[in-house]
């Protein structure tokens, strides 16, 4: 039943044995070089698999032109009984020569991408000899494709040329070309032979039909089984792929010096002990903004203080200086439920928040919750002194503006 | 040769159709007041039961078990006695399975929204209930194996096989799955616990898919679409490869729901080839389906039954290469947690289980009825407006799903978060109210099949018993070669064992190493035991269903370590019965939610959760204010904990209540200075006592301190 198939097994054990000497090299080699870790390179591993990728289309093709040949070869014997017939038997034994060509020299290729010994050179980590090795595969599985191809294209054009010659009425009625494709792709047989098939099955009237895998779902099979063995021996044999946690401090990383690069460049580079008051309209409505949606549900919009202390007294709990205020909103008080906001945002937002955090001081909210903590002053010093006094401008400012609210 | 008459019940058959049709009505009903609630808060009333965390429960259940597993049994009670030639073995086990079935339902849909659950997704049933269900399964299996043995066809067909596949694991996943220690009449704990339940709940949850909405949906449309067609099927050998590669390869998948998890990562990575691997199979199916429909084409055209098999055929083809492709690391890392996994999901409900079913009731009640359906036309109608409906639903989903997940990756310059987690919520609003808009539309084309088919009740009358004859079978003869497969499809025991021998590798193999490897799970010495208030606080979360909604499961991602903190360890868990990790991300992950926020924040936030976070689309949970803890129950629950293996010192549950009290009155005390009042004994102070507790533990961790690593 499965006759038919029997050359595809061939090709499917040819391929273990590609793939089992691929895989094997680590020990196999063990003795020669250090390309033990050649496999786990992950270029080696993409040109890997698309040698093993155009080995299947190869072995795909063969199987196609093989039973193209013999319904060439079934018509020849019917119509031209003895004429001509060497010449089929040539094209078939083109193909099988080619067939077998590539299945002898293909293992050979790929034990020589194994066995290529240490380059001083080598392309993306894999050495000069594997990566010229593995593409000459590539190269010469191309070449093979090719020349099936041509055979293939040589097998349908005699084929066309009889239909057209015999059947030629009948060949208005041909399916588009598409059709005929799909119908190939696959194995469809023709509806009207149908009874071929029918396995004589009947279940409560359903009959069932012995049509073959379609082969592309049959090699996609494979190459998913093929995938999973790949992907574990990456993952957990080689370790040539990060497992989770790897991957994060991969990313972290990256994270920390692409921010060292930015800020390398960027004015962005503020910190608790060089953070100013900033008393800019546009800072402080930067910080304002931030505050009314964020802050304020635990400080309420006007500071006022709910589940969060109040922020317009002069109480305070971690120190009311523009610098302590900083560094409260970049490192939090986790234990007392304010959060670290330095991943949310900026130092310069956090500069802005602050600021704005600073000019609510003195305000006079509608519900102020009682005091928390101890009286905090601004302490003597130059560059305190500067924030007492932008801190009594800004206060003078939210003065002022609200008189000319209420004007 | 002697023929014999009998006759096929076709009473069960209409029974289970009309509890199909009644269940799933109700389903979609839930399905659409909790897609409303999603971006109305108001649509949840205010109520405990009309509450989102109840009414989810609800839906899933009421669609996974009611209207599909109702379907599934009008599918197999009509085709299995044709396919044998003979009636179900028992009239009274079908009958104690119907009832017994919507019993269940009933029982299912007034526990859930009365806050018993179990808090294991699509395993919320609490265990009278598992019991009950096993005991009718079983019922189920006997009326199946019954007729199957009786039967007067030497050879069972393709659709059997899926039958016999579907009732063995699922016997096997719901057993292993609900073992749980009661310790009331309705409340129990799992018998797992974190690393361990999580890896036992989505070994089952993943199979519940594949043995519960696919396999018996095989069997189904193996019968239906050939018989509707009038084709035969396609591939003989197509259905043996694909069948037996789907059931041994399917149970090894779960996994790929915990990617990125505190799972170890060998069985995450088994989860990830396994689903590669199952693309061939689960097309196997799609293959065969839509190739027996090679020249009947022009059938389709005309015929809405086969417009509604094409398209269930064809979403089961769209979501089984989509779910693979979900199980690979880098695209699973987008996506889950997302509305995508929800877009997924109901490609496979609306698609696959929906239109098959619908597909099937347009050709079943005409036929047991005797009388042609009432209307085609409308029968088209249905199956145009149920098309628009999926896509309405689903693309508006895949596009909230990818937008959220880019949104939280998203780092500014500076290297901070760019969004906050309710920004990425506001900002998907719209697709979830085209959502909304989908369901109602797929749901106004179930009432027209609703009027439709009570159209064509009315219009015949049921043909209760319907005459058969075929002859009585002899020992199967075989005739000269014959296909290795037939020797075991004369079999239907050594059928049922191979099938669950292929099952029981791959669950066996992932879970036995994970229960007994000590490195698996690494303990982490400062993880200790939920304080009694604290346990208490965590059945509130459960019975509320809060995991719905919040995971709790940091994974080690750059934007997620940012936005939440550490991500989650492995020995974290060791003292959760059941594991809360979730599947999904409507609000923000709150594995490290302990000490973030004051006391105060909590309980504002559970009054009223828009006063804390403006924009939030979370409900309020009022109840729990007025609620008092069941403290009656307190050493009960400790007893139980500490059979599962809870270091609780001996003769604890005595004591208790004190401790719990104690803790209460510090949370009443701490409230009471910001001015909020509440008694010591309201739920609320157990469910604080909680979130302040989670994810804390491995902070008091002494850490190594950098003078010994520099010394």
């Amino acid at each position: 039943m499965f006759k038919k198939y029997s050359s595809i097994s061939y090709w499917v054990k040819t391929l273990v044995v590609v793939i089992s000497i691929g895989f094997s090299s680590n020990d196999a080699f063990a003795a020669g070089p250090p390309k033990a870790s050649e496999l786990s390179n992950p270029l080696a591993q993409v040109l890997l698999v698309i040698i093993v990728g155009l080995l299947l289309a190869i072995g795909l093709l063969a199987n196609v032109i093989l039973g193209a040949a013999q319904v060439y070869l079934q018509r020849f014997k019917d119509e031209r009984k003895k004429s001509n017939a060497a010449k089929t038997v040539a094209v078939l034994l083109l193909c099988f020569t080619s067939t077998a060509l590539f299945a002898a020299e293909v293992p050979a290729a790929a034990t020589t991408a194994a066995d290529a010994a240490a380059g001083a050179d080598s392309i993306a980590g894999l050495s000069m000899s594997s990566f010229y090795a593995m593409i000459s595969i590539i190269g010469l599985e191309l070449l093979i494709l090719l020349v099936l191809l041509y055979n293939l294209k040589k097998l349908l054009a005699k084929e066309a040329a009889v239909v057209s010659a015999t059947e030629a009425p009948e060949a208005i009625a041909k399916p588009s070309s598409f059709f005929q494709w799909w119908d190939n792709f696959n194995s469809f047989r023709p509806i009207h032979e149908e009874s071929t098939i029918d396995l004589g099955h009947n279940y409560d009237g359903i009959r069932e039909l012995d049509n073959r895998l379609p082969p592309w779902w049959l090699y996609g099979f494979y190459l998913t089984i093929i995938f999973a063995g790949i992907y574990l021996y990456r993952y957990h044999v080689a370790k040539s792929a990060p497992l989770s946690k790897e991957e994060l401090a991969i990313s972290l990383e990256q994270a920390a010096a692409d921010k060292e690069e930015y800020l390398k460049k960027s004015a962005n580079k503020v910190d608790e002990n060089t953070v100013t008051y900033l008393s800019g309209a546009a800072d402080l409505d930067a910080g304002k903004k931030v505050f009314s949606t964020i802050c304020a549900a635990c400080h309420l919009p006007d500071g006022g203080g709910s589940v969060g202390p109040n922020l317009t007294d002069k109480y305070w709990i971690h120190g009311g200086g523009i610098k302590d205020i900083f560094k409260t909103l970049k490192y939090g008080w986790p234990e007392k439920g304010m959060k670290s906001w330095k991943d949310d945002y900026s130092p310069v937002q956090l500069a802005q928040i602050a600021s704005y955090v600073k000019s609510l001081g003195g305000t006079k909210p509608a519900k102020p919750k009682d005091p928390q903590g101890t009286i905090w002053e601004e302490k003597a010093g130059g560059a305190a002194s500067d924030s007492t006094k932008a801190v009594k401008d800004s206060t003078k400012a939210t003065v002022e503006k609200k008189v000319v609210a209420i004007k | 040769m002697q023929v014999e008459k009998f006759y096929y019940d076709n009473r069960i058959v209409k029974q289970f159709a009309f509890a199909t049709v009644l269940w799933g009505v109700v389903g979609m009903l839930a399905g659409l007041l909790i897609a409303v609630q999603i971006y109305l808060p108001a649509a949840n009333f205010g109520l405990p039961f009309t509450t989102f965390g109840r009414v989810r429960p609800v839906h899933t259940n009421a669609v996974i078990f009611a209207f599909v597993g109702n379907g599934m049994f009008m599918g197999v009670y009509y085709s299995l006695q044709r396919l044998c030639k003979a009636r179900m073995f028992s009239d009274a086990l079908s009958k104690i399975h119907f009832w017994g079935w919507q019993l269940i339902i009933v029982l299912a849909a007034v526990t859930l929204l009365s806050g018993y659950t179990s808090g294991k997704e699509y395993a919320e049933l609490e265990w009278p209930i598992d019991i009950l269900i096993a005991l009718i399964w079983i019922v189920f299996g006997i009326n199946m194996f019954g007729t199957i043995i009786k039967r007067r066809e030497s050879h069972l067909y393709v659709a059997i096989w899926f039958f016999i596949a579907t009732w063995i694991t699922v016997t096997m996943l719901h057993v292993v799955n609900s073992f749980e220690l009661p310790f009331s009449w309705l409340k129990s704990y799992s018998f797992y616990a974190g690393v361990q339940d999580a890896l036992v709940q989505w070994w089952y949850g993943h199979n519940a898919v594949a043995f519960f909405l696919t396999t018996p949906y095989l069997g189904i449309m193996y019968y239906f679409l050939p018989k509707a067609a009038n084709r035969p099927v396609y591939s003989y050998r197509l259905s043996i490869i694909h069948f037996w590669a789907l059931i041994f390869l399917y149970i090894w998948a779960g996994p790929h729901h915990l990617l990125y998890t505190a799972l170890p990562d060998w069985a995450q990575s088994l989860g990830t080839v396994f689903s590669i691997m199952l693309i061939a199979p689960s097309w196997g199916g799609m293959l065969n389906g839509l190739f027996t429909l090679r020249g009947a084409w022009d059938k389709v055209r005309e015929d809405p039954i086969l417009k509604f098999m094409v398209v269930a055929i064809t979403c089961y083809g769209m979501s089984t290469f989509e779910g693979p492709m979900l199980s690979l690391k880098s695209v699973n890392a987008i996506t889950h947690f997302t509305d995508w996994t929800i877009a997924h999901v109901h490609i496979g409900a609306l698609g696959w289980n929906g239109f098959l079913t619908f597909g099937i009731l347009y050709w079943i009640i005409p036929k047991i009825f005797n009388t042609p359906l009432y209307s085609k036309k409308l029968a088209t109608t249905h199956f145009w407006i149920g098309t628009i409906g999926i896509i309405l639903y689903a693309i508006p989903m895949y596009w909230a799903g990818f937008t959220q997940a880019l949104m939280w990756k998203q780092f500014t310059e500076e290297g901070t978060l760019k969004f906050q987690f309710l920004e990425t919520v506001t900002h998907i609003i719209p697709m979830y109210v085209t959502r909304s808009v989908g369901g109602l539309i797929y749901l106004s084309g179930v009432f027209i099949m609703v009027y439709n088919l009570v159209k064509t009740v009315k219009s015949g009358s049921l043909i209760a018993d319907e005459a058969a004859e075929a002859p009585a079978l002899t020992k199967a003869e075989t005739h000269g070669k014959q296909y290795w497969h037939r020797w075991i499809e004369a079999r239907p025991i050594q059928m049922l064992l191979f099938s669950l021998i292929l099952v029981a590798i791959g669950g066996a193999l992932e879970m036995v190493p994970t229960f007994l490897i000590k490195s698996n799970i690494p303990t982490i010495a400062s993880v200790k035991p939920y304080t009694p208030l604290e346990l208490q606080g965590r059945d509130i979360y459960i019975r509320e269903g809060c995991y719905l909604c919040h995971s709790q499961m940091v994974r080690p991602f750059r934007d997620e370590v940012a936005r939440y903190g550490e991500y989650s360890k492995a020995g974290e868990f060791v003292y959760d019965h059941p594991f809360q990790w979730g599947s999904k991300r409507t609000g923000p992950d709150l594995a490290r939610i302990g000490g973030k926020y004051p006391d105060s924040w909590h309980f504002n936030h559970m009054l009223e959760p828009q006063s804390m976070s403006p924009g939030s689309i979370m409900p309020s949970y009022t109840w729990l204010f007025d609620n008092k803890i069941d403290t009656a129950i307190t050493p009960a629950k400790i007893r139980a904990m500490q059979t599962l293996g809870v270091p609780y010192p001996a003769g604890y549950d005595k004591v208790a209540n004190a401790d719990l009290m104690q803790q209460a009155n510090l949370i009443r005390i701490n409230l009471k200075i910001e001015k909020l009042i509440t008694p010591a004994n309201a739920e609320i102070v157990a469910l604080i006592a909680y979130l302040q507790r989670v994810g804390t533990d491995i902070k008091s961790a002494p850490k190594p301190t950098t003078a010994a690593a520099v010394n």
